[in-house]
């Protein structure tokens, strides 16, 4: 079985389930990931906290089911699962590579904003307005807002030789 | 306030920068400080017009203008804005005339001479990769 067709049955909050990668990996694509506070999960480009992937793909309400039950299932789909550690884990990651500094982390985002605090990528959006708005409605706070260089034009504000 | 250079990849390149970058909040937009590259070639404060936006900011047509900011014409407008710098042990803030410019192409905001360099006493060590502030009124 390839990785995107990994599924498994399992039982959620008394209710069992069908669920499929591939599946997750769709109804997630265009979802906004909300803060990570502590376990996370990697779908597609983003990390996000389990219990919101779960709540998405069963429709079952967060109250319901634990971090753990989440996060397990996840696992058994073949997706990568941390912990957000208390130094210097991202929050939001384009591959995992924990123990890279945080510029060669922003590699991954070249010519998107990105919203850093400490050592961490809170965010990253395609515009500087999608980012703020993602702030202000998760209650974020960044230290620092910017768009990854692309080019040398972008990165100094100097004229082209 | 002293600051470390901000590490920032070299596009294109598998090398990383060291810049003198500090964070600003504008207008007490305190959510998402603009990272701002020190720039003493530049005359004035220049950010992008979608910081105006965010801000709730009025850059008037009257005070618009046209400048030269990355080898292209910008349109840019004028507003007095408060702007902030915070350390982990100190907070500035002033108030300083910024061009919000549009097309906007650096990464990062630009802090020139008037409404920043003539705020503070500053000490670029590129040599040690940091920065230190003081304002000129402390």
């Amino acid at each position: 079985m390839s990785e995107n067709t990994a599924a498994c049955h399992v039982t959620i909050a008394g209710k069992p389930f069908d669920l499929r990668r591939s599946d997750v990996l769709k109804a997630l694509r265009n979802a906004d990931p909300e803060p990570i506070s502590s376990h996370f999960v990697v779908i597609g480009s983003s990390r996000f906290p389990p219990k919101q992937v779960i709540g998405e793909i069963t429709g079952l309400d967060r109250a319901d089911f634990t971090t753990h039950q989440a996060r397990r299932t996840l696992l058994r789909l073949g997706f990568t699962a941390g912990r957000r550690g208390s130094s210097s884990r991202p929050a939001l990651a384009r591959a995992e590579a924990p123990d890279e500094s945080l510029a060669e982390r922003m590699r991954a985002f070249t010519g998107e904003w990105i919203a850093v605090r400490d050592d961490e990528i809170l965010r990253a959006s395609s515009t500087p307005q999608a980012l703020v708005r993602w702030l202000g409605k998760h209650g974020q706070k960044a230290d620092s807002v910017f768009r990854v260089p692309e080019d040398d034009l972008a990165a100094s504000g100097l004229a082209p030789l | 306030m002293r600051f470390s250079f901000r590490e920032i990849p070299d596009a294109g390149r598998a090398t990383v920068r060291a810049r003198p970058i500090v964070d600003v909040v504008v207008e007490g937009l305190d959510i998402a400080p603009q990272a701002c590259l020190l720039d003493t070639g530049a005359t004035a404060i220049r950010l992008g017009a979608h910081v105006a936006e965010l801000c709730g900011i009025n850059a008037g047509k009257s005070l618009e203008t046209k400048l030269a900011v990355g080898g292209s014409l910008v349109t840019a407008r004028m507003a007095v804005v408060s702007l902030q710098v915070t350390s982990p042990t100190d907070t500035h803030e002033w108030s300083a005339p910024v061009w919000f410019c549009e097309p906007w192409t650096p990464a990062f905001g630009l802090l020139g001479l008037t409404g920043f360099f003539d705020q503070f006493h500053i000490t670029i060590a590129a040599c040690e990769e940091w920065l230190e502030l003081t304002p000129v009124n402390a």
